[in-house]
């Protein structure tokens, strides 16, 4: 998460990292919410955070499941989902990207959404 | 990919060097047949090499990361196996080299071991085999760790010197120099064991 | 070994036997015949490398077989991460949404309705196109290993139809043709084998599965 504030050179949501963690587990619990996602995987693919991972482990923090990044008034939230085989993948990603969309309204959000793996 | 069970059991009939061409190929079946197989060693060794059951396996999770990333660097797919050991000797002294940067030296200075500590006590009692098994692992891990690791990659990968050599970032001579350390003062112990 | 340093009084170092060995080659070796304090010391290392290869042996037995739930939350979390390949975009219901599969997905689904039909195991398989361009013509390529004694024109078209469907509900990719290779043909396991899946004893038969 970090890294990926870093290397996109802006904000923390907010201004500050507290806020920006509850957003992300209020919009974690959203997607998680979504019939037919099976998992939220972290937005950093997990080999270019071994180095993060090492250090969460040892101070007992969790990785980011959600990404956030604030660029001028907008919002962008990255996110990896699992879909479950019973459901059609196509259509469950819209919808995450609808509930995500909505809730942050009035805000502009530029959302996007990956789906890791399907069908199990 | 789910890996139904009827799956992974065919691809358990399947030879390294296939298994390898076709992880090379970005069939990640193939690639979890061989982590499965070599697996068990893999963990074994991480565990000598490190003190700890979770941080081997953190450091075979590493590893087959590694592997797959470098997959189509392996030239002889037949030889998989110790080729994903290297790798292994490799991540488990990184692995402990940055778990010293952010915890205090006491904790990982001195393996840990969950097995107890049969030391030298009652001889007679303990002449079974298992009970040497486990004077071994007190006294090895007794060892200095460069000692220790040299003897590891040797006795459960079956390295060469000069692969232990470009693992530990040490010469050959220094590689022949430990494993002989190690082995008397291991001997010594177990003799006087017995 | 109960010499005090480590050179042996006929003046032979433990290191040379400890090298001798792993290597089989000494300075010396006619010596290395008939001395006994040589014989004795290589002995002794005989002893420990034995006792070495029993605690290999034993911390293997420890560390479980590669089935069991350790290796599998290993390969759960590599699943993510192993070669996600390109994107493939789906359709936006909003200008500012991206919304994609990863190509590591779709062929990681292919793989799993290959291995879900008794009797194949699947290897390479290759989505052939500009995937990433929205409705550009794809061929998917994937090959296949048949168990002997299994039917492979049988199997291939049932695999083909079964693709058809599962990528058609799953993915929007605009499959032109799917076209599956036998590459290999597996050798059913012996009779008797040692199996740690109880339930699974005989896996490669399972004809009579849904």
């Amino acid at each position: 998460m970090t890294e990926f504030l870093e290397a996109a050179n802006t904000s923390p949501v907010g201004g500050s990292a507290a806020v920006s963690t509850a957003l992300a587990e209020e919009l974690l619990g959203l997607v998680q919410a979504v019939e037919g996602v099976h998992s939220v995987y972290p937005a950093q693919p997990l080999w270019q955070s071994i180095a993060g991972a090492a250090l969460a482990a040892v101070t007992g923090e969790k990785l980011p499941l959600i990404g956030l990044v604030e660029t001028g008034d907008t919002l962008a939230v990255k996110v990896r989902i699992g879909v479950s085989a019973s459901h059609p993948a196509p259509a469950v990603t819209r919808k995450a990207a609808g509930a995500i969309r909505r809730h942050l309204l009035p805000r502009a959000a530029v959302v996007e959404i990956s789906v890791v793996q399907l069908g199990s | 990919m789910t890996g139904s069970p009827a799956a992974q059991h065919q691809l358990d009939l399947v030879p390294d060097a296939l298994l390898a061409g076709r992880a090379a190929d970005g069939d990640t079946a193939a690639f979890e047949a061989l982590a499965r197989r070599h697996g068990p060693l893999m963990r074994a060794t991480a565990r000598r090499l490190t003190g700890s059951l979770a941080d081997a396996d953190d450091v075979v999770q590493e590893t087959l990361v590694q592997a797959w990333k470098q997959m189509d660097t392996l030239r002889e797919p037949a030889a998989v196996k110790g080729w994903l050991l290297r790798i292994l000797g490799s991540r488990s002294i990184d692995h402990l080299r940055k778990r010293r940067n952010h915890v205090d030296l006491d904790h990982v200075e001195s393996p840990r071991d969950d097995s107890p500590r049969t030391g030298t006590q009652d001889p007679e009692n303990n002449a079974v085999n298992a009970s040497r098994v486990e004077a071994l692992k007190a006294a090895l891990a007794a060892l200095p760790e460069e000692q220790r690791r040299c003897w590891v990659l040797k006795e459960f990968n079956d390295q060469s010197y000069e692969e232990i050599a470009l693992t530990l970032n040490i010469s050959p001579a220094s590689v022949r120099g430990r494993l002989a350390r190690a082995r008397i003062t291991l001997a010594r112990t177990m003799e006087e064991w017995r | 070994m109960n010499t005090p340093n480590d050179t042996l009084d006929c003046g032979h170092s433990l290191a040379d036997l400890s090298a001798y060995l792993d290597t089989g080659q000494i300075d010396d070796p006619a010596h290395l015949e008939r001395c006994p304090e040589c014989q004795a010391a290589l002995a002794s290392l005989r002893n420990l490398s034995q006792l070495g290869g029993d605690l290999l042996r034993s911390d293997v037995a420890d560390a479980g077989s590669g089935n069991d739930d350790w290796m599998q939350s290993i390969l759960d979390n590599l699943r993510l991460e192993l070669r996600p390949g390109r994107s493939i975009p789906l359709q936006a219901e909003h200008p500012d949404d991206t919304l994609w599969e990863s190509e590591g997905a779709v062929s990681a689904l292919i793989r799993s309705v290959a291995d879900a039909l008794p009797g194949t195991a699947a290897g390479k398989c290759r989505l052939q196109g500009e995937v990433t361009i929205m409705g550009a013509p794809i061929t998917v390529e994937v090959e296949v290993a048949v168990v002997y004694g299994h039917p492979m024109e049988e199997r291939a078209a049932a695999l083909r139809d079964e693709l058809a469907r599962t990528l058609a509900t799953q993915t929007e990719l605009n499959i032109q043709t799917i076209n599956i290779t036998v590459t290999d043909v597996l050798e059913p396991p012996a009779p008797v084998q040692p199996t740690d899946t109880p339930a699974t004893t005989d896996p490669l038969n399972t004809e009579d599965q849904p």
